[in-house]
């Protein structure tokens, strides 16, 4: 009967919806329909349609006054955002990828994460910066890099990293919403991803994770592609007998603590996954924030399975650089032998 | 789908122009990245351009034996998607692994 009852297993329709390119488009096309002051712009953004067409016909759209193409200096694309934002108007400027980003450093941390704390609380900085993040299309230097802990170390900065469409579509929304200055950081990886069909508006506070898959032996909790790896493990734990439960953090800034608290606290195990090198990644504080919550019920160190401390590589090392598969299972082996 | 176009591509060594000695490809042909386009002829050597992306050949935009100037259009081709035009899309690889868990004891 063992077949029978597989055979009757319902097998989930393929997903159709919109993917993760197209849905970060609808949500910058709800977000200028719905706000006067919003602007799109940065390299390629406008005629174009962005390297990876996620402002595909927005310009057409919604005219070149409010979605433009910058010149090529990320520093003025961020310094340009800086003083509209001052002047009352919502930027959502892009930095084309994640290692272009180095040179919009100064504005970034200098200017955008500070001007409301040095203005005492007059001048907001509600910008939301589209940053195309992590690796996995084998692309050339520069185009990959895992930037969320020095984004995350800085005062004044939300962060933030969906891992598939609908949750891209409610980040986004919430990211352009809010009064203070976001990193939206689009997993590349994922940009030709589908989800269900159905985009829906936020119901959750910023700084919310949540559980994509419930367990019971151990906690996985990741971010950004690195999701997607967590739930490919959980499947072949699955095969083992040992139950994962995954938990995607969504915002690296401010981290949800009490979520991340109360799934360890019923897994009693935990392992933090993701693409940045170790040392002083964001997992060291992942791990931090756990510990300090749950000592009581861990069973076993958290691990971290991280890519190196070497530079991001180039395209045809990626394999060896990202956390496998094999690598995320001996971590959790490591937990359940503890 | 998506069309693309692309132009003749600078040589180098100072080059700013390239005359075609052959087509290798014709309209409605399907191509493979980095399979041959084109043999065209400077005033160095010949060489042969290899696609710079997999998909169907909609106009060749020079005839053989017309010289071309570098940047000019050289072929228009119909892309399979519209995926980013830096790296690639990841391909759905089967997850494989080698290590197995014990489950905890209960």
């Amino acid at each position: 009967m063992t077949e029978l009852s597989i055979a009757e297993e319902p097998v989930p329709a393929p997903a159709r919806g919109p993917s993760m390119q197209q849905a970060i488009n609808l949500a910058l096309e709800k977000v200028l329909e719905e706000d006067p002051t919003t602007l799109v712009f940065g390299e390629d953004v406008g005629r174009l349609g962005g390297v990876f067409r996620v402002t595909d016909g927005l310009q057409r759209r919604f005219g070149a006054e409010r979605v433009f193409d910058t010149p090529l200096a990320e520093s003025g694309i961020v310094g340009l955002a800086v003083g509209l934002a001052m002047n009352g108007w919502r930027p959502i400027p892009e930095l084309q990828f994640d290692g272009f980003a180095y040179p919009a450093l100064d504005q970034i941390v200098n200017q955008m994460a500070r001007m409301h704390y040095r203005s005492r609380g007059t001048a907001p900085m509600p910008i939301t910066l589209r940053l195309p993040s992590f690796g996995g299309i084998q692309a050339p230097e520069h185009h990959g890099e895992s930037l969320e802990a020095l984004f995350a170390h800085v005062p004044g900065l939300k962060v933030c990293a969906p891992s598939d469409p609908a949750d891209a579509y409610r980040l986004l929304l919430q990211s352009v919403r809010a009064d203070d200055p976001v990193i939206y950081m689009e997993p590349k990886a994922r940009y030709w991803d589908r989800g269900p069909a159905e985009l829906a508006e936020p119901t959750e506070p910023i700084g919310s994770s949540r559980v994509v898959r419930p367990g019971r032996h151990a906690t996985l909790v990741a971010w950004g592609a690195m999701v997607h790896r967590c739930l490919q493990v959980a499947d072949l734990a699955a095969e083992d007998g040992v139950d994962l439960e995954v938990v995607d953090l969504r915002w690296l800034k401010p981290i949800d603590a009490d979520g991340l608290a109360a799934s360890v606290a019923r897994t009693r195990r935990a392992v933090v996954v993701h693409e940045a090198p170790l040392t002083a990644g964001l997992g060291a504080e992942v791990a931090a924030l756990i510990t300090e919550r749950t000592f009581g019920d861990l069973l076993a160190p958290v691990q971290r399975v991280t890519g190196f401390d070497v530079p991001y590589p180039a395209g045809p090392l990626e394999p060896q650089y990202l956390p496998t598969l094999d690598r995320v299972l001996l971590a959790v082996q490591r937990t359940l032998e503890a | 789908m998506a069309e693309q176009t692309f132009a003749l591509p600078d040589l180098g060594e100072g080059l700013v122009e390239a005359t075609v000695l052959e087509w290798l490809v014709r309209p409605g042909e399907r191509v493979e990245r980095n399979q041959p386009l084109v043999e065209l002829e400077t005033t160095k050597s010949a060489v042969e351009i290899p696609s710079p992306c997999s998909g169907t050949v909609v106009r060749l935009h020079a005839s053989e034996e017309e010289t071309l100037r570098v940047g000019a259009a050289l072929v228009t081709f119909e892309v399979d998607s519209a995926a980013g035009i830096v790296g690639t899309v990841p391909g759905g690889e089967r997850p494989t692994r080698r290590v197995r868990l014990r489950p905890p004891a209960e």
